[in-house]
C-alpha cells in the first residue's frame, strides 16, 4: 500500500514537473533543434540564446515588470491590511455594509470594467505608462477578505487594549503592533499578488502599446518575430522570468503555508 | 512592509478613537470606487451605446444585449465553450486536489517537499504553459504523439490542436496542470488546521482510514471546499490565457478561436471584439456584462448546491 501511494504520488509530481523541466531545457537549445525531438538533456546553445534575449529591450521589460509587481504588492498590501485591521478589530457604524461591500465586491470580475477602465485611464493622461497595470491592485477585494480574516484570528485583543491604555497612537498600533504580528499573513497576500501581477496577461496585453512598456509575458509572446520566431530564445527569456516568481515563493513557501492556513481556510 | 516612523501622539481622549476605523478602510475604500467600482459603472453606460471608441456615442438602448443573444452564434458558442471546459476542470480539481492532499498530509516524511513541487505549475508564467503545450501536442513534432506512436498506440498521428473536441480537452488540461498545486496547497492547509486531538479520538473510537475521511475530514472541509468550487467557478468562466497562449499567442498569428472556434472562451471573444479584431467598444462592454450575469447567477447557484441549506452564515 505505502508504495502503490509514492508510486502515484511521484508520478504526479513528474507529470507536475516535465514541462517546467522542458522549458528549461528548451533554452539551451538552438530552435530548430528542439523541434527535432524532445529536449531531455541539456544542450549547448544557452549562451548564444541568452545573448539573443539580452540584446533585445529584455533588460528594460523585466524592470517594467519588476516595477509593477513590486508598486502592486506595497499598493495591495497597504489598503487590504488597513480595512482589514478595521473590519476586524473595530466595531463601527459601517462595519456591516463594508463586510458585505467586501464580499460583493471579490464577485465582480476585473474584466467587466475593462473597457471603462481603459478608457478612465486614458482620460487621466495615464494611457502610455505602467500605472493603468498598477493601479488595478490599489484595491484588491480578495486580500481585504484575507486580511480581516486572518486579522481577526491572529491579534489578540488585549494586546491592542494594552497599547491603548499605554497612550499608544492608533496608527502606532498599527505600525508597530498589527503589522508585526501579521506577518505570515503579508507574506501570502505579497506571494500571491506579486505572482498574479508578474504572471498577467490579459490587462497589459490590451492596454499597453508602446513596446517600451511592455511586461514579460506581452514582451516574450513577441519576441524574435522580426527575423524569425526565435522560440529557443523564447524560453530562455521565459525561464529567466519564472526565476524571481520562484525565487519569492520558495523564500516564502513556509510562512505561505502558514498564512493560507490562517486565512483563506476559513473560507 | 512601510517602516514604523510614525510620530508618537500624545494620549488621545476616547473618543477620538471612533475615527480611526473610517481612516483605516478609507483608502481601500477610495481605490475601489476610482479604480474598479467607476470603470464597473461607466462599462455599463458604455454597453447601452454604439461606439467604437473615438466617434460619438450613439445611444441604442438594449440592443446590443439583444443582438448577443439573437444575432451572434459565436457569443453562444463562446458561452457553451467555456462551460464545457469549466465542467471538465472544477470537479476533477475538487477531486484530485483532495485526494492528493489527504495521501501527502498523512506522509511521514516529505510532505513540504511535494507541496513545493506541485505548486511549481501555478507559479509558471501562462506564457511558457501555452508554447509548452501547443509544442508537446504538435501533431509532427509533438512529444505526445512521438510517444504515442512509439509505444504502437496509434498507427498515425493525431491532429490533437485541430479537433474540436481534443483542443477542448488540451485546454482543460493545461488548466488542470496549473491549477492542481493550488488547489493541494489549500486543501492541505485546510487538513492541517483540523486540530489533531480530533483525529485521536476517533482513533479511540476504532474509525480507520476511508471511515475517517468520510466522516471527519470531509465534512471539515465543506467551507474549504465551497470556497473553492465558488472561486474556480468564477474564473474558470473567465477563462482566457489558456486557449489564447495556446493558438495565437506564440506564433504570431491572429487565428481566433482554435479549430472552428472550439476553443474560443467568452472573454477572447470580449477581448477580439473590443481590442484585435474591431473596437466595438459598447458591444464589447455588453459582452463582459452578460458574462457578469452569468457569473453571478453561477456562484449564487454554486453557493447554494455545495453550502446546503442551515449553514448560511
Amino acid at each position: 500500500m505505502r508504495y502503490v501511494v509514492w508510486t502515484l504520488l511521484l508520478i504526479v509530481t513528474v507529470i507536475s514537473l516535465v514541462p517546467f523541466y522542458i522549458m528549461i531545457m528548451m533554452s539551451t537549445y538552438f530552435t530548430e533543434d528542439i523541434f527535432k525531438g524532445l529536449p531531455l538533456l541539456p544542450g549547448s546553445y544557452l549562451l548564444d540564446n541568452l545573448r539573443t534575449v539580452f540584446e533585445s529591450n529584455f533588460i528594460q521589460v523585466y524592470m517594467n515588470s519588476l516595477v509593477v509587481s513590486v508598486s502592486a504588492v506595497l499598493l495591495a498590501g497597504l489598503t487590504s491590511t488597513l480595512i482589514g485591521y478595521s473590519l476586524a478589530k473595530f466595531h463601527f457604524r459601517f462595519k456591516r455594509l463594508l463586510n458585505y461591500f467586501i464580499i460583493i465586491s471579490m464577485m465582480v470580475p476585473t474584466q467587466v470594467g475593462i473597457i471603462g477602465y481603459i478608457i478612465e485611464m486614458k482620460h487621466l493622461g495615464f494611457g502610455n505608462t505602467l500605472l493603468p497595470i498598477i493601479l488595478v491592485w490599489a484595491a484588491f477585494p480578495f486580500g481585504a477578505f484575507f486580511m480581516v480574516q486572518f486579522i481577526k484570528d491572529t491579534v489578540p485583543n488585549e494586546v491592542l487594549e494594552c497599547a491603548r491604555i499605554d497612550g499608544c497612537s492608533e496608527p502606532g498600533i498599527f505600525f508597530r503592533i498589527v503589522l508585526p504580528l501579521i506577518k505570515p499573513g503579508l507574506a501570502t497576500l505579497a506571494t500571491l499578488v506579486f505572482l498574479w501581477s508578474w504572471n498577467n496577461y490579459l490587462l497589459p496585453l490590451v492596454t499597453i502599446n508602446d513596446s517600451r512598456w511592455y511586461t514579460v509575458p506581452v514582451f516574450v509572446s513577441n519576441l524574435g518575430i522580426v527575423h524569425r520566431t526565435d522560440y529557443a530564445a523564447r524560453m530562455t527569456a521565459l525561464a529567466i522570468a519564472t526565476l524571481p516568481v520562484l525565487l519569492v515563493f520558495l523564500a516564502g513557501s513556509k510562512t505561505f503555508i502558514k498564512g493560507i492556513t490562517a486565512g483563506a481556510v476559513k473560507g | 512592509m512601510t517602516g514604523s516612523s510614525l510620530p508618537q501622539a500624545a494620549p488621545r481622549v476616547k473618543r477620538t478613537i471612533r475615527i480611526w476605523p473610517y481612516l483605516f478602510a478609507l483608502p481601500f475604500v477610495l481605490a475601489y470606487a476610482l479604480f474598479q467600482l467607476y470603470p464597473v459603472l461607466y462599462s455599463f453606460y458604455l454597453s447601452l451605446n454604439d461606439w467604437n471608441g473615438v466617434g460619438a456615442k450613439t445611444f441604442i438602448g438594449l440592443k446590443n444585449y439583444i443582438d448577443l443573444f439573437t444575432k451572434d452564434p459565436l457569443f453562444i458558442k463562446s458561452i457553451y465553450n467555456t462551460l464545457i471546459i469549466m465542467v471538465m476542470t472544477v470537479p476533477l480539481l475538487i477531486l484530485i486536489g483532495m485526494f492528493l492532499a489527504y495521501t501527502i498530509f498523512n506522509l511521514t516524511r516529505g510532505r513540504r517537499l511535494f507541496q513545493t513541487v506541485n505548486f511549481l505549475p501555478y507559479i509558471t508564467t501562462p506564457v511558457a504553459i501555452g508554447f509548452i503545450f501547443s509544442f508537446m501536442f504538435d501533431w509532427q513534432t509533438g512529444t505526445v504523439n512521438q510517444l504515442l506512436l512509439k509505444l504502437g498506440v496509434l498507427d498515425e498521428g493525431i491532429y490533437w490542436l485541430q479537433g474540436e473536441w481534443t483542443s477542448r480537452i488540451i485546454i482543460a488540461l493545461m488548466v488542470l496542470w496549473r491549477n492542481l498545486g493550488y488547489f493541494l496547497a489549500i486543501y492541505l492547509a485546510g487538513m492541517t488546521a483540523i486540530p489533531q486531538d480530533v483525529y485521536e479520538a476517533a482513533k479511540m473510537d476504532g474509525s480507520t482510514g476511508l471511515h475517517t475521511f468520510t466522516r471527519i475530514t470531509l465534512p471539515l472541509l465543506r467551507n474549504i471546499s465551497v470556497f473553492l468550487v465558488v472561486t474556480s467557478i468564477i474564473s474558470g468562466l473567465q477563462l482566457f490565457d489558456e486557449p489564447k497562449l495556446l493558438y495565437g499567442g506564440w506564433s504570431g498569428s491572429v487565428q481566433v478561436g482554435g479549430p472552428d472556434n472550439s476553443a474560443l472562451t467568452v472573454i477572447w471573444k470580449f477581448v477580439d471584439d473590443s481590442f484585435i479584431s474591431g473596437t466595438r467598444f459598447g458591444y464589447g462592454s455588453a459582452i463582459a456584462y452578460s458574462l457578469f450575469l452569468l457569473i453571478i447567477l453561477f456562484s449564487i447557484a454554486s453557493y447554494r448546491l455545495t453550502a446546503g441549506k442551515g449553514d448560511e452564515r
